[in-house]
């Protein structure tokens, strides 16, 4: 199999050659044939792509440790599903994936476009197959997945680290690949256009698309990173300024820079060079993202070791694009003169101006800041570092403006504001930032920077909501419907306008869960049994520390009770896990309180067993939580964006009025439905296997296990015995809790009153209530979330067709309605 | 037009100069010295009161911890021990919790300055002990860059 697997990597790499030469001479000619021959090489390397991820994929499925990279990313006893991550667990691996992911994006970018953008495929064929080619042969080189060991092959592999054997982790690095990857597509269709000269605003629009999604993958992996190491890592924060981290953000703004400024270039073709710069650079920063961390310029605690060949091959690169991206741009300046100049400071191109401007000073700061060791050893042969609080000290600054900006941008009219225009627009935002500016200042929240960064979310609120009701009104008023169909309505009618709002308002909760960091409290404890520590308004105590084995691993667990003004409210369960044979490296467990005020978060440091004293780290992290909404609210803004043309057009259309609003209900249930498993998922931090967790060891601890039924609400209702099949963090926190009060000597009748006490009334009690129906009733919010998924599906298939027949009548009607609405809505759109 | 890129010059002038003189002075604060052991030990006299990160492998055996407090105590080399040639040696002390990644041989960067008797005191939180790595083979101690 490995045999085939490097014959299919030389054959794409040849193919790819192939396709890049043949697409430009084929342009040159204007052979048709050669061009149609280039594309057809591309869709041929996805599909041997393809064929080679599943000849990796099975080799780690059948435990081929002939293979070096599997032996060395897998193991026989490896999870099912681990297997199949560490595809890309690795430097050779992920370069593999990077390739496929590449191939089969940019397959469908050709695919969609090779119509109407006939001019410019022959580019973006050659330039996404020199990408591929570059890559392939890192592989093919130097960095083969398939290659095999010469000697013995070992009988079982070293596997996977178990700190990354972590549900996070394996879905974090796909989710930022796609988005590295995707980056390359909008590259591609700005060489064509500069090899062609088209530098009309064709291209943006093949691009728009393809950069919001990636810049979607994007957050979301920066995100699903943040998370990991919040929940994994166990130090209580989730961004360190770590190269790593910083490699992968340095991408996101000059993409979040491109999305705004590419709307600038289609109202008003100013900006145009800066466009075409900024998704250059963008993809710049891809590549040199996965440079820096792979190659080991960067010093760093993560960096994953020295390779100076791939540094080399990277370098020559990476100089390559620059000379070659930037010569053309020179080249075709004269083509790319703006037909319009900036006629005032108080309009919103602006506005845009100033945000993309402090996007890439952001940007170069960031890699400055990364860079900065190599660069200080290289000027003065003395290696200086800086970490995280001058990153603080810089970005802080930069962030509150930028959020500032979120505010301001919308409220500026295209071209320039008057001052009549001024007052009306900032009246109210400015009235709602000083509000919660305000409210700040009542919780004693320092002005500098979280009580700024509160008004300023409330001013950008302010904006946002404002934008939303005066369009609805006046939407309402031309239409006459209701005020919800006249909102979807606004929405579909400029998806990109109002999803970015949407998005805006999710940046808006990131910004306020950041400036929940100014109240973090940090403390580090060592507890004898019985003691108490406080903690903010939180009381500690240690309860003893036990150790329980499942075979698997060896598990200390501590036992904390937290109170708050001496009544007791909850209780924690940090733990370190000893995996066989990995005694030496003990997993950290973290127990949280996860409440959208704050998080309470509880790390084992350490403990003795002796007099079960335990070593204990916790922390207070306000608001926390808010951030990983935001990036949900994030996510739905650039979904609703991103929905093709057609979509809703239902509600844009005539039609009864109702409609709409049953529509948007049904939205709204299927929304909460959706939102009720991620709410249950965010109880599992923290705790990864607990199959295994606390078997009874009296009869009488059985009975109890048995009698008392697990809360969670994913198990569909079973007892603490049972339910073991999944994650369930509150199957084993509540078993813990029984083994506690066995252990205190409490007899059946007091554990039962202690259980009701704390989870309310009989619900976790087995006997009476788990029966017929009321397994039903668990079940319900899926069901209705599953049929109201299938009737809106239904509803927007039969209202968008019933339009067609009618569609010239709608569009005459539409356009006359875009008039008057646009006019309404002052130029803004 | 010539008095529009005389604005334009000064205000470009104003801000870069604004830009860097804060630029200069949060590096002087921000920035801190990374440094192997061997050159810690070699320029110990120059490096006295500076902002240090220290690079270094735990010397195994040497990780002593207080019974029922946070205080620990180790030693840190410069080379790890299989290389053969360990370097010079540095005794350490630090107050807190310990990351997971903390072992005998442990890769270890450790954020502190020297002391007078010749040590070094790591700040608070300041461990940072190697990520296990996913894009590294640590196959039985082999050396990566497969």
């Amino acid at each position: 199999m490995a045999n085939l697997g490097t014959f299919l990597l030389l054959a794409s790499f040849v193919l790819c050659a192939y396709a890049a030469v043949a697409s430009v001479v084929g342009a040159r000619r204007g052979s048709r044939r050669l061009i149609e021959s280039g594309i057809g090489g591309l869709y041929l390397v996805a599909a041997l792509m393809a064929v080679a991820t599943v000849v990796i994929i099975n080799a780690f499925l059948t435990d081929d440790f002939s293979i070096r990279y599997v032996a060395q990313e897998s193991e026989t006893l490896q999870p099912f599903w681990y297997k199949i991550t560490a595809y890309w667990g690795g430097l050779n691996g992920s370069i593999m994936f990077w390739v496929f992911l590449l191939s089969v994006f940019g397959s469908i970018a050709v695919f969609v476009n090779r119509e109407r953008h006939r001019e410019l495929i022959p580019y973006v064929v050659a330039t996404i197959s020199t990408v591929e080619a570059f890559f392939l042969y890192l592989m093919v080189v130097h960095k083969n997945p398939f290659s095999t060991y010469l000697t013995a092959a070992p009988m079982d592999g070293t596997g996977l680290n178990p700190l990354l054997q972590n549900y996070w982790m394996a879905i974090h690095p796909p989710s930022l690949y796609t988005g590295f990857v995707g980056m390359t597509i909008p590259f591609a269709f700005g060489l064509a256009a500069l090899i062609t000269g088209n530098l009309d605003d064709s291209w943006l629009r093949a691009v728009r698309r393809w950069t919001m999604f990636a810049w979607l993958f994007l957050s979301f992996g920066l995100m699903l990173g943040m998370i990991w190491a919040y929940e994994v890592l166990a130090w209580g924060g989730y961004w360190g300024w770590d190269p790593v981290e910083n490699a992968a953000v340095l991408p996101w703004f000059t993409a979040t820079a491109f999305l705004h400024s590419v709307m600038v270039q289609e109202r008003r073709s100013m900006l145009r060079v800066w466009n075409v710069t900024l998704v250059i650079v963008t993809f710049f920063l891809t590549i040199f993202g996965t440079f820096m961390t792979r190659s080991g310029v960067v010093q760093s605690v993560h960096a994953f070791g020295d390779d100076p060949i791939l540094a080399k091959l990277f370098t020559g690169f990476m100089v390559a694009i620059l000379t070659f991206s930037f010569g053309l741009v020179i080249y075709r300046l004269p083509l790319l003169k703006a037909r319009n100049e900036l006629d005032s400071w108080m309009s919103r191109e602006a506005a845009f101006l100033l945000n993309n401007w402090i996007l890439l000073f952001s940007a170069m700061f960031v890699l400055f800041g990364t860079m900065f060791p190599t660069l200080s050893e290289a000027v003065t042969g003395e290696r200086l570092t800086v970490a995280g609080p001058f990153f603080n000290k810089w970005m802080t600054p930069v962030g509150l403006i930028l959020l500032m900006l979120t505010g301001i941008g919308p409220l500026l009219a295209w071209r320039r504001s008057t001052t009549k225009n001024l007052v009306e627009q900032f009246l109210w935002p400015v009235v709602t930032g000083l509000a919660a500016g305000t409210v700040a200042m009542l919780f004693k929240i320092p002005l500098w920077s979280a009580g700024l960064c509160f008004a300023l979310c409330g001013f950008v609120v302010g904006t946002i909501g404002q934008e939303f009701w005066r369009g609805t009104v006046i939407r309402r008023k031309n239409t006459g419907t209701d005020f919800l169909t006249a909102l979807v309505g606004l929405v579909g009618r400029n998806k990109r306008r109002y999803g970015g709002y949407i998005v805006h308002v999710g940046i808006v909760l990131i910004f306020f869960g950041f400036a929940g960091n100014a109240r973090k409290l940090d403390e580090q404890a060592h507890l004898k049994v019985g003691q108490d520590v406080k903690i903010g308004k939180y009381t500690i105590r240690n309860n003893g520390v036990k150790v329980s084995d499942d075979g698997q691993k060896q598990m200390t667990t501590a036992y904390l009770s937290v109170f708050v003004n001496g009544e007791q409210i909850d209780g924690l369960y940090p733990a370190r896990w000893a995996y066989r044979h990995h005694e030496q490296e003990p997993t950290t467990e973290v127990a949280m309180r996860r409440t959208p005020a704050e998080d309470l978060y509880a790390v084992l440091g350490g403990f003795d067993l002796a007099d079960q004293s335990a070593t204990l780290q916790l922390v207070v992290n306000p608001l926390v939580n808010w951030i990983w909404f935001g990036f949900g609210v994030l996510a739905l803004g650039t979904g609703i964006a991103l929905l093709p043309e057609r979509a809703l057009a239902f509600a844009v259309a005539k039609m009864p009025a109702e409609a709409a609003t049953t529509t948007v209900a049904l939205l709204l249930i299927v929304l909460i439905g959706g939102a009720r498993p991620a709410s249950a998922q965010q109880g599992m931090g923290g705790t990864e296997d607990t199959r295994a967790s606390f078997y009874a060891r009296t009869p009488f601890e059985k009975q109890m296990q048995h009698e008392i039924v697990c809360t969670c609400g994913a198990c569909g209702h079973q007892n603490l015995a049972e339910c073991r099949k999944d994650n369930c963090s509150t199957s084993h926190q509540m078993r813990g809790e029984l083994a506690a009060m066995i252990d205190q000597g409490k007899n059946h009748d007091e554990i039962i009153q202690a259980f009701m006490a704390k989870y309310g009334g009989e619900e976790m009690l087995g006997a009476p209530i788990d029966k017929g129906f009321n397994r039903l009733a668990w079940l319900i919010p899926y069901l209705v979330g599953a049929v109201s998924a299938v009737a809106v599906g239904f509803a927007a298939v039969k209202w968008t067709r019933k339009i067609e027949p009618q569609a010239a009548n709608a569009a005459t009607v539409d356009a006359a309605l875009d008039e008057r609405i646009d006019d309404e809505l002052r130029d803004l759109d | 037009m010539a008095h529009r890129n005389i604005k334009i010059a000064v205000t470009a002038v104003v801000l870069a100069s604004a830009f860097g003189f804060m630029m200069w002075t949060t590096l002087r604060d921000g920035a801190e010295y990374f440094k192997h052991v061997d050159e810690v030990v070699a320029q110990r006299s120059s490096l006295e009161g500076k902002k240090i990160q220290m690079h270094g492998y735990v010397i195994p055996g040497s990780r002593l911890t207080k019974p029922n407090t946070l205080e620990w105590r180790f030693k840190v080399q410069n080379n790890p021990i299989r290389s053969g040639e360990p370097g010079q040696v540095m005794s350490v002390s630090y107050t807190g919790i310990v990351p997971d990644t903390f072992k005998d041989e442990a890769e270890v960067v450790l954020k502190g300055e020297l002391t007078k008797d010749g040590g070094f005191h790591t700040d608070p939180n300041g461990v940072i002990a190697k990520c296990p790595s996913k894009y590294e083979a640590a196959a039985g101690g082999a050396p990566s860059g497969s």
